[in-house]
């Protein structure tokens, strides 16, 4: 024991006090404890009805409230990839649109008068219908229920709202980092194109239609497809009669609801960058696929992941969080489901300057699991957490019954967290090593950074793989495109020419090869007020620059349609995805070469109404221009560009001032309005048609 | 004691009373000499137990220019002891004192530094490096982690912490067998704390601000709003602490703290399980007893001024829209607070709430519209707070004149009898279903007796909402809710370069 006399007291009493209480507090190594009680497992009753629906019940006296939930065999895993979002909208509508007798509303009523909920929801692979009453309310209650499950209206209105939700929640979905990352992050290791790693989208929630929710219910919510639990203060053998009197007049039959499609993904290794620029942290994960949870080697990849990165005693928390202080939040996980893989993944956040740092040091962690054996105390420590905590799983009725039914569900022992419990304790040193080397492969990595590359400090190529930037603007819906027939398409063309003519003639314009413009642009004060010069070159057909000035710098940007650069005062770079999509869009509007839109057989030309033109291509580009009928020129072009966070902006462009340039008119004014508001004023200053403008002029970097 | 047939008394609608009675019989309670108080609850049904200790102090009585130091010394309470977690504590106190010394030097030459701007420019970078090498030093002798790696390998789930403007709270669950563990360790942290890694673990709370409210539009809203609406009171302020607060704190300044708050009459204790009361009691006085007794620390003296008139706080992001709206309300002693969660349960509960029906489901303005009755802490007054979040392509401003409509009818005409009566339902089976759980009840009961010195206040509450009539709800709107004592702050996506 040391002298607490011979410390030096530079920081205050408490130390010195502390260390002559020391010896008052016996070691927590020195404490005994007496054996848990065995395990006393809640005996379940369980039943099938006459119409093949399963039963489960478990009494429970503590408190005078009844709950249930019916499992259904169904999940958004069924949607069709043109409707992502069906199975959502069915989950949800099924409860809030109501019954045959009763509106969704009046169930709101009805049930919130009691204190009580009914409530329905379909995830990825399963579907609920849950219960909450108080005791003496069980009877009304289980009306409602059987009445949701079994005759659900799906009002329209209902459908609309849930929809409408969808809809804005889509429009949110870029404004939260850790969002971003978890989702960005699934799509790339599953696959974006799969069940397991598509989003609903604003086209996919557009397509679903009352019928195909009804569609939808009517495959999935039948008798012999739901097993239902209950648990509370009632009387299994009352509740179960009571049950199969309630649910006597259900029975439909349908043909057994088909496996859900399998997890196929080929690794596709690199790292990955979302640039979001409203943040000060960067939100990383690192992995791949993990198993599933009857993987032989599944109990010593959790304990590996457990001393990877579970916990305060992780490795992961000791080195990034405890000793570098880079991270608040940093953890693995081996991710494993009943029926597919999860995902084996390392996350958290490091401020900007950071990234790299972070990340290297997660994969160090990582590799070190690959090339030696944990310690004896790692592997006890890991051991013992899964050992004394297994209590935890049994310590609510609700928890046992809601495994045992999930267990059935997937076709799962009924043992399985015993057996699992059991293998956990054999597993070894050398076990955990070997899962490590064998399941863990560095080589098909996948690295996602969510964040501002311009405060990394050290790019994230640093990493030593090439970097991709992931593009997540929100793709919008499919416009309304107008109904184009024979017709429509020869008016629009005819349109189209005489706009040619008006403008100097086909010819004129077919013979421009190249245009130089010098304009300025005035920002409206609402949208910050700035002022810039620009000076934009197009070489025939599809070279374009533009050189801007603005208050905090210079900014350059070409494209040449298949690749292009930009240069900021921040500095330079490939054109990052979403930019390069507005360059493109840019491209397609050009002035001139819209004007011939005929001549391209890739454009559709069609009329849309009285002189308003449509003019589309195979890429989903599309602009509306509407004609002035006294001179025949364009009065005004309306298109919409999609945003990184939020729903795409509808802008208008409104052409005034036409003036003759080698011929041809063009406008010497535009006005811009974003959303309908006034957003800038740009007014040309000098232009000029076939300067002779070379391409390799505008591929230089300034 | 009062007697518990008169809580029964008063809440006649609860469906089986027979079942509260006996709850109560399961509840004991004692306060050991130094003042600290146990509530103990046996609940036999699984052996597990939940520990849940509630210190009543928290981010509002941080010092000023020292936000952040009330969840910074919780994050210091899992470091360990001068026994659990260091290889050898003799030389590791006096590396941490060389610490202190290092910083004492620096912070010196840096206020120099300020004064005589022609000064060595090679001395600080020299010291700062001193520094960080004396923190290198002391952390050499930390065996990281090993506090709440004791409670996980022993079977602790659930082991957390939270610093809230009024209080904080450190919570887990053991098995039943492991409960003197419980007690050696959480007297321990409250006897002999120990401030190791301090400066480490600033950087990690750094980070935690980075992204709670840095990194997170709702997050800066929050702050921003909150500094607009409060003026004088420390709820002004955000309990994780302005980032240059947080990056300047000392360690003296965690421990001067503690001193002063973390005394055993400041703190009570809830045990919800698998126990025995008298083994609690034992081992309480034998864990606890130690720990001195010490004057009880002042509350903030601050008061807030009325508000006399309306304030906005516009933050610039490119997230979609998001609006708070707060009205000054009292604190939770004041007679109307019952009035107050009434409100909260017509205005903003389930889809019955009338936010939701009006603004949600009818007029399909918002994607969410609620309401929190006390914000951001209960113990002084504060605000009832709104939250309006649009739907895609509506605005804040259609959203503000349906809130605005709902508001002013509440002032206008009584609320009909059929949704007060519903609200009051909802809050006694709410208070039922928040039971079942251990680790809530634990909560709960620790709230209940650190707020008003008795754990039935979680029952008597249910008497208040009873008595709350429609002209009270009326009244209050009136009171409470007008421009004047109004604060609004939404996002607004500004100029985009």
């Amino acid at each position: 024991m040391k002298n607490p006399g011979t410390a030096v007291n530079l920081v205050g009493g408490v130390f010195i006090l502390a260390a002559a209480l020391t010896a008052q507090t016996p070691s927590y190594k020195l404490l005994h404890y007496p054996a848990l009680p065995e395990l006393k497992l809640p005996h379940i009753e369980s039943f099938t009805l006459p119409n093949g629906m399963q039963l489960y019940l478990l009494e429970n006296h503590e408190l005078p409230l009844v709950r249930g939930v019916a499992l259904v065999r169904t999940g958004n895993l069924f949607d069709p990839p043109e409707k992502v979002g069906l199975a959502t909208i069915t989950g949800e509508v099924l409860r809030t649109g109501g019954t045959k007798s009763k509106t969704g509303d009046q169930l709101d009523e009805q049930l919130e008068n009691l204190a009580a909920s009914v409530e329905t929801n379909i995830g990825e692979s399963y579907g609920t219908a849950s219960f909450s009453a108080l005791k003496e309310n069980t009877d009304e209650v289980l009306g409602v229920f059987k009445e949701v499950l079994t005759h659900p209206e799906f009002r329209q209105e209902k459908i609309d709202l849930s929809k409408d939700q969808i809809r804005s929640g889509i429009s949110r979905r870029n404004d939260d980092p850790g969002g971003i990352a978890a989702r960005e992050f699934a799509s790339l290791l599953y696959g974006k194109d799969t069940p397991y790693g598509w989003n609903i989208e604003y086209a996919t929630v557009d397509r679903i239609q009352r019928a195909d929710l009804i569609d939808f219910y009517d495959r999935y919510f039948f008798p012999a497809n739901i097993m239902l639990a209950a648990t509370g203060d009632f009387s299994a053998p009352e509740l179960r009669a009571k049950l199969e009197k309630l649910f006597a007049d259900w029975t439909v039959r349908k043909p057994k609801v088909p496996p859900f499609p399998p997890v196929r993904k080929e690794a596709e290794p690199g790292v990955f960058l979302v640039t979001k620029t409203d943040v000060t942290q960067t939100t990383f994960r690192l992995g791949h696929l993990g198993s599933t949870l009857d993987d032989k080697d599944y109990p010593a990849l959790q304990v590996m992941a457990d001393i990877l990165g579970s916990g305060f005693q992780s490795r992961l928390m000791q080195t990034v969080r405890t000793k570098l202080g880079y991270a608040y939040e940093i953890s693995a996980n081996w991710g494993a489901n009943f029926d597919h893989p999860g995902l084996f993944e390392i996350g958290g956040s490091t401020k900007s300057a950071n990234t790299v740092d972070a990340i290297k040091v997660s994969e160090q962690e990582l590799e070190k699991m690959r090339t030696s054996e944990v310690t004896p105390d790692e592997l006890e420590t890991a051991k013992q957490a899964v050992m004394n905590s297994f209590v935890f799983n049994f310590d609510t009725p609700v928890k046992t019954l809601n495994r045992l039914l999930l267990y059935k569900y997937f076709d799962y022992p009924d043992d399985f967290l015993f057996r699992y419990q059991k293998a956990v304790a054999a597993v070894t040193r050398a076990d955990v090593l070997r899962v490590a080397k064998e399941r863990v492969n560095p080589k098909v990595l996948t690295v996602l950074a969510v964040g501002n590359p311009k405060d990394f400090g050290k790019p994230l190529s640093a990493l030593g793989m090439p970097v991709k930037e992931l593009d997540i603007s929100i793709p919008e819906p499919k416009k309304e495109t107008s109904q184009a027939s024979a017709e429509t398409l020869a008016a629009g063309k005819l349109l189209l020419q005489k706009v040619q003519e008006a403008s100097g003639g086909a010819g004129k314009l077919a013979a421009i090869k190249d245009v130089s413009q010098h304009q300025q642009m005035q920002v409206a004060p609402t949208g910050g007020g700035l002022k810039a010069d620009q000076w934009n070159r197009w070489i025939a057909p599809g070279t374009f620059r533009q050189d801007a000035k603005y208050p905090f710098g210079n900014v350059a940007v070409y494209f040449n349609g298949k690749s292009g650069w930009i240069v900021t005062p921040q500095g330079g770079g490939d054109l990052p995805p979403a930019q390069q999509k507005q360059v493109e869009g840019e491209l397609f509007r050009l002035y001139i070469p819209l004007l011939l839109s005929d001549r391209n057989p890739d454009r559709k030309v069609n009329l849309a109404g009285d002189g308003v033109l449509e003019i589309s291509d195979s890429s989903g580009n599309s602009v509306r221009i509407t004609i002035d009928p006294k001179t025949g020129l364009p009065a005004k072009e309306e298109y919409q560009t999609l945003q990184s966070q939020g729903p795409p902006t509808a802008t208008t462009q409104e052409f005034t001032a036409f003036h003759t340039v080698n011929g041809v008119q063009l406008p010497a004014k535009i006005a811009i309005l974003q959303n309908g508001k006034p957003f800038a004023e740009v007014t040309v200053a000098d232009a000029a048609i076939n300067a002779g403008l070379k391409p390799e002029e505008l591929s230089k970097k300034p | 004691m009062k007697r518990f047939s008169i809580i029964l008394a008063l809440c006649p609608l609860l469906a089986n009373a027979q079942n509260l009675k006996e709850f109560e019989r399961k509840v004991t309670e004692f306060t050991l000499p130094n003042g600290l108080h146990f509530t103990v609850c046996e609940r036999h049904e699984a052996p597990v137990i939940s520990f849940h200790t509630y210190v009543n102090a928290g981010a509002v009585d941080d010092p000023e220019g020292k936000t952040g130091l009330a969840h910074m010394f919780e994050h210091m309470a899992f470091k360990g002891t001068p026994t659990i977690g260091t290889k050898n504590w003799a030389l590791e106190k006096k590396a941490l004192e060389e610490v202190e010394r290092a910083y004492d030097v620096l912070e010196a030459a840096r206020n120099e530094e300020r004064n005589k701007p022609d000064a060595d420019r090679t001395r600080i970078p020299q010291l700062e490096a001193a520094l960080k090498a004396a923190i290198e030093k002391a952390s050499s002798y930390v065996e990281p982690n090993l506090y709440p790696r004791i409670i996980e390998e022993s079977g602790g789930v659930g082991l957390n912490a939270g610093t809230a403007e009024d209080s904080t709270e450190y919570f887990y669950n053991l098995p039943e067998n492991k409960m003197e563990l419980w007690f050696l360790l959480e007297s321990a942290r409250f006897l002999h704390p120990v401030f190791r890694d301090f400066y480490k673990e600033r950087d990690v709370v750094r980070e935690e601000r980075r992204m709670r409210t840095e990194s997170d539009p709702q997050g800066k809203l929050m702050e921003t709003f909150q500094a607009t609406a409060i003026m004088a009171h420390p709820y002004r302020r955000p309990p994780v602490g302005w980032a240059s607060d947080i990056e300047n704190l000392r360690m003296g300044d965690a421990e001067a703290f503690f001193n002063k708050y973390y005394v055993p009459g400041n703190i009570n204790i809830a045990i919800v399980g698998d126990v025995k009361p008298a083994e609690v009691r034992r081992l309480a006085e034998k864990y606890f007893g130690p720990i001195a007794k010490k004057p009880l620390p002042s509350p903030v003296v601050t008061v807030e001024p009325p508000q006399d008139g309306p304030k906005m706080a516009q933050v610039e992001s490119p997230s979609q829209p998001i609006e708070f709206i707060g009205y000054k309300r009292p604190d939770q002693h004041d007679k109307d607070d019952a009035v107050f969660d009434v409100i909260s349960g017509i205005l903003s509960s389930g889809r019955t709430g009338l936010l939701y029906r009006e603004l949600v489901r009818d007029q399909k303005l918002a994607l969410a519209a609620g309401a929190d009755a006390a914000f951001p802490g209960t113990k002084y007054p504060g605000l009832f707070l709104f939250y309006l979040v649009p739907s895609l392509g509506k605005t804040l401003p259609e959203n503000e004149k349906a809130f605005y409509g709902v508001i002013d009818r509440l002032r206008k005409d009584p609320i009909d009898a059929q949704t007060l009566a519903r609200v009051k339902t909802k809050t006694r089976a709410n208070l039922i279903r928040q039971l079942d759980s251990n680790s809530g009840l634990a909560r709960l009961l620790t709230s209940a007796y650190a707020n008003y010195g008795d754990w039935r206040k979680i029952f008597t509450d249910l008497e208040d909402v009873e008595k709350v009539t429609a002209q009270d709800v009326q009244r209050v709107a009136n009171q409470y809710f007008t421009d004047k004592s109004r604060t609004s702050g939404f996002l607004f996506q500004g100029a985009q370069k």
